[in-house]
């Protein structure tokens, strides 16, 4: 059954199965050894028949449901998915009868998951229409046998119901002697029988309730469609039908391989050349979107196949305007299924994976897709509305895989340790993307350290190695390591990739090279010097830009006595924007806009404290920042002491405004985990563009003096040279 | 590839797989099975528009017609219940019917329009009906030069495709 090979006999596994098969078949044994012949003869033989009838459609529906296949996908095999381990993005967005549902990469089998199809950890496969793992049967139960367990359900109950019955008809009436062998057994098999009746009733009940939605097991436990709309329901009557009345499906696996008979020869015959369009209109799953790009993306593993080998073409930049940053981060991957996020739906968050070499192509790559990195910042910062858009859409996510995992494998719960620092997600699905977008971050800074990303995939590992590549940023300490591993995968050429992750590396490499020249004059500690970076924030919205005008011009004005008050405004003004980022960003990875009271905290409370808190937004970067205040410092520091060194290139280079605005980490480190943070969560919120930015940076009274301390994220404190 | 040594009468054109284009599913009407009509970039210049999308089109005729829900599942369902099942082991469920009618309609198209311009339909069924996989087969000159430039890695990646099985 399982299509992984290698599998230890686990006996421990076939324990409910075994006793399931023990009890069911033992009890009715007895019950016909014991109190049928009774019952025939003073009450009617019928019943035994009837009891058998019932019976034998009990074993039928028990023996499909436990040998059958459930639909089991086989694995995908390389060629679908040449590049796609290091550059595809988690997630892949189709739309279903107008709802957005997610598939998700499954690393295991290497492809993106259809609708309703989870991976099921107990018996490692994806499964079609997963419905749950059941012990009973030591099965899963999918599309294709989930009629048969349903029928296993429901005729249990009934043969429950009979055998309880008759032994009660048998010992009220006592057809026989009231005190014997048979009567004992009867009793003993009514109270086997009512033992189970309960249990089974309420989970045949339960099925009859999912067959009538239209749901399954999986999709009810995990709250998909809790106050949203089933795209896969099609009325009572039909869902029951389709689930009783549809031929069965067939199996993947074990066909025997077709062999190929057609020969391929050249020469081969050429169509006429048509119009050779470059603008592709792209249709994916009635999401339409039209990107000019010099690569079409007929196909996902086909683009990707070709950006492998191809050089990246240019960014389709006047595009990008029309997606919010998410999607703008994946249209500027040619390679990436970015088409299927169309314009019209607001993107989900978009998990993306990606292989650490890429950081470095993507920085010689930068000049080129710097405007489009910056194009999909700016939408992704001016589209806040689609970000509420989305979190107000009916909150389904296709993540299956997520919670059954949880459920099932304690690896996932990596996933959730990850839970306090994201937001308080309510749902899992906010709980997933939270975390999936905590992985992105970590992503950033694990690509920038140039480990590689064949982990990626998964929950857990992303978690992990997003983990440990912030605990590298935490403290300056290791941020020389950080930075020669950031120096590292630069030099490298790139490999005609164009990943969403382009922006975030060219953002930071940007960032780097923009601290790294006030770096190596504030702080010794960085070093090397780094790239400009490509990513520029003139395309941040305009309150942001305001806000950072704001700051600059305090900035430049002579230093003023209250110190202290400066620094708190300008706190709370470099608060707002982390703050205010985050709560776009936390919005846009849940369904719903839950995260607006983290966001508006920073910006009501200028205190530092309040950014120590694990928020789920915050949370992230605090972490990223580490605890220690004092390490932060310098890096806050060098941040703010460069943006306000530029104040005439504020126009030029809002960037580094918005990197001033944003001391929480090394700016290197702050655009990773921005870029990060908006890529995960697939809503614009890179360069913390709320709202409440603008509204904070006003209050910031004028610079006093040559230096002025400044309290930024997690509560640490810089010292900012104006 | 590996370098191969070249007879006289092995100097004739050959073709070599160079790269793989895969026809997602279109989930717009739910979990049924369709096919993406979208014309894939990469066949641009190998085969005329309206013969893939017939092929598609048709493709999704067949699997629609299977999965119907009418009369005739209906029965098969009921007489697979009153013989516990034991009926599967002797007849062809509807669905399989309809496969072997697709195996040999994609059987037809490959050797009639498909080969022809050096491309093969893969039967959906083995990649698990999630995508329909069409290879490109590039025109190699007996003089052994590659082929396309993404034919090493597809290539390469064809070879070793069962692995994950």
């Amino acid at each position: 059954m399982p299509a992984a090979s290698g599998k230890r006999f686990k006996p421990s596994k076939y324990v409910p199965v075994s006793a399931a098969a023990i009890f069911l078949v033992g009890a009715t044994t007895l019950f016909f050894a014991f109190t049928c012949p009774g019952l025939s003869l003073y009450i009617s033989p019928v019943i035994p028949v009837y009891n058998a009838v019932v019976f034998l459609f009990v074993l039928a529906n028990f023996s499909m449901a436990t040998f059958m296949d459930p639909g089991i996908f086989p694995r995908a095999e390389e060629d679908e998915d040449k590049e796609d381990d290091f550059r595809a993005p988690l997630y892949k967005t189709v739309e279903i009868k107008g709802i957005q549902v997610r598939m998700k990469w499954c690393a295991t089998c290497r492809f993106y998951r259809p609708p309703r199809c989870s991976h099921c950890s107990v018996c490692d496969n994806c499964v079609e229409e997963f419905d749950h793992h059941c012990p009973w049967v030591n099965n899963c139960i999918g599309r294709r046998n989930y009629r048969y367990f349903f029928l296993f359900l429901l005729s249990l109950t009934t043969h429950i119901m009979g055998v309880f019955g008759f032994g009660l008809l048998y010992v009220l009436y006592q057809v026989e002697e009231l005190s014997g062998v048979r009567m004992a057994v009867t009793m003993v098999v009514m109270c086997v029988a009512g033992l189970f009746f309960i249990p089974v009733a309420g989970l045949t009940g339960f099925h009859v309730v999912l067959v009538a939605r239209g749901r399954t097991t999986n999709e009810q436990v995990t709250g998909k469609f809790r106050g949203g709309v089933n795209p896969f329901t099609n009325g009572c009557c039909k869902n029951v039908s389709r689930v009783l009345c549809s031929s069965p499906a067939p199996r993947y696996l074990g066909r025997p391989k077709a062999e190929q008979t057609v020969l391929v020869r050249p020469p081969f015959l050429r169509p006429e050349v048509s119009d050779g369009q470059i603008t592709v209109k792209i249709m994916d799953n009635g999401i339409q979107t039209e990107l000019k790009r010099t690569k079409s993306k007929g196909s996902l593993e086909v683009t990707e196949s070709q950006s492998a080998d191809a050089e990246p073409p240019p960014p389709p930049k006047p595009d990008l305007s029309r997606y919010t940053g998410l999607r703008t981060h994946l249209t500027l991957a040619t390679n990436e299924d970015s088409s299927l996020l169309g314009k019209d739906s607001p993107p989900t968050p978009t998990m993306y994976k990606y292989r650490p070499g890429y950081s470095s192509s993507s920085s010689s790559a930068a000049l080129p897709h710097s405007t489009s990195a910056k194009l999909s910042r700016v939408n992704s910062l001016k589209e806040p509305n689609s970000i509420c858009e989305s979190s107000r859409k009916p909150s389904y996510r296709s993540e299956p895989s997520l919670e059954p995992e949880s459920f099932r494998s304690p690896t996932f719960g990596k996933s959730f340790h990850f839970d306090p620092l994201s937001s308080g997600s309510r749902s899992s699905s906010l709980k997933s993307a939270q975390g999936t977008g905590f992985e992105m971050g970590h992503l950033q800074s694990i690509r920038s350290e140039g480990t590689t990303s064949t982990s990626y995939k998964s929950l857990v590992n992303q978690t992990r190695n997003g983990s440990l590549s912030y605990d590298s940023l935490l403290t300056p300490s290791d941020s020389p390591d950080f930075e020669s591993v950031q120096a590292g995968p630069e030099p490298d050429p790139p490999v005609g990739y164009t990943s969403p992750f382009l922006s975030a590396r060219i953002a930071q490499q940007r960032e780097t090279d923009l601290h790294g020249r006030f770096a190596s004059a504030v702080s010794p500690k960085h070093a090397p010097p780094r790239e400009p970076s490509p990513v520029r924030y003139d395309n941040l919205s305009r309150h942001i830009v305001a806000s950072i005008q704001e700051r600059e011009k305090l900035l430049q004005q002579p230093p003023a006595p209250g110190r202290e008050e400066d620094v708190g405004l300008v706190d709370s003004g470099i608060q707002s924007t982390p703050g205010s980022s985050n709560a776009p960003r936390t919005s846009s990875s849940s369904d719903d806009s839950k995260r607006s009271p983290l966001g508006k905290n920073p910006l009501t409370r200028p205190a530092p404290p309040r950014f120590g808190k694990p928020e789920p937004p915050h949370a992230l970067r605090v972490r990223s920042l580490g605890s220690p205040d004092q390490p932060a410092a310098p890096h806050l520091g060098k941040s703010v002491s460069y943006s306000s060194q530029k104040p005439a290139s504020q126009a030029s280079v809002p960037e580094t405004e918005e990197v001033a605005l944003q001391p929480l980490l090394a700016p290197k480190d702050e655009v990773q985990m921005r870029t990060a943070y908006s890529k995960s969560n697939g809503q614009p919120k890179s360069l913390g563009s709320a709202p409440p930015g603008p509204g904070q940076v006003p209050l910031s009274s004028p610079t006093r003096g040559g230096v002025k301390k400044v309290s930024g994220v997690g509560g640490t404190t810089y010292e900012i040279s104006v | 590839m590996a370098t191969e040594v070249h007879s006289l009468q092995e100097l004739r054109r050959s073709a070599s797989l160079a790269t793989k284009v895969f026809v997602q599913r279109d989930y717009s009407d739910g979990t049924t099975c369709q096919f993406q009509t979208k014309f894939p970039p990469e066949l641009e210049s190998r085969i005329e528009r309206q013969l893939f999308e017939e092929t598609v089109k048709t493709l999704n005729g067949f699997y629609a017609e299977a999965e119907k829900i009418g009369g005739s599942s209906y029965l098969e369902g009921c007489l697979a219940c009153a013989t516990a099942y034991f009926i599967f082991l002797c007849m062809e469920t509807h669905y399989e019917k309809v496969l072997k009618k697709i195996s040999k309609y994609i059987q037809e198209q490959n050797e009639k329009i498909y080969a022809p311009r050096g491309l093969l339909l893969t039967d959906p069924l083995e990649r698990g009906m999630r995508v329909i996989e069409i290879s490109i087969y590039e025109d190699r000159c007996s003089s052994g030069s590659s082929s396309s430039g993404s034919s090493s890695s597809s290539s390469g990646g064809g070879g070793g495709g069962a692995g994950g099985r």
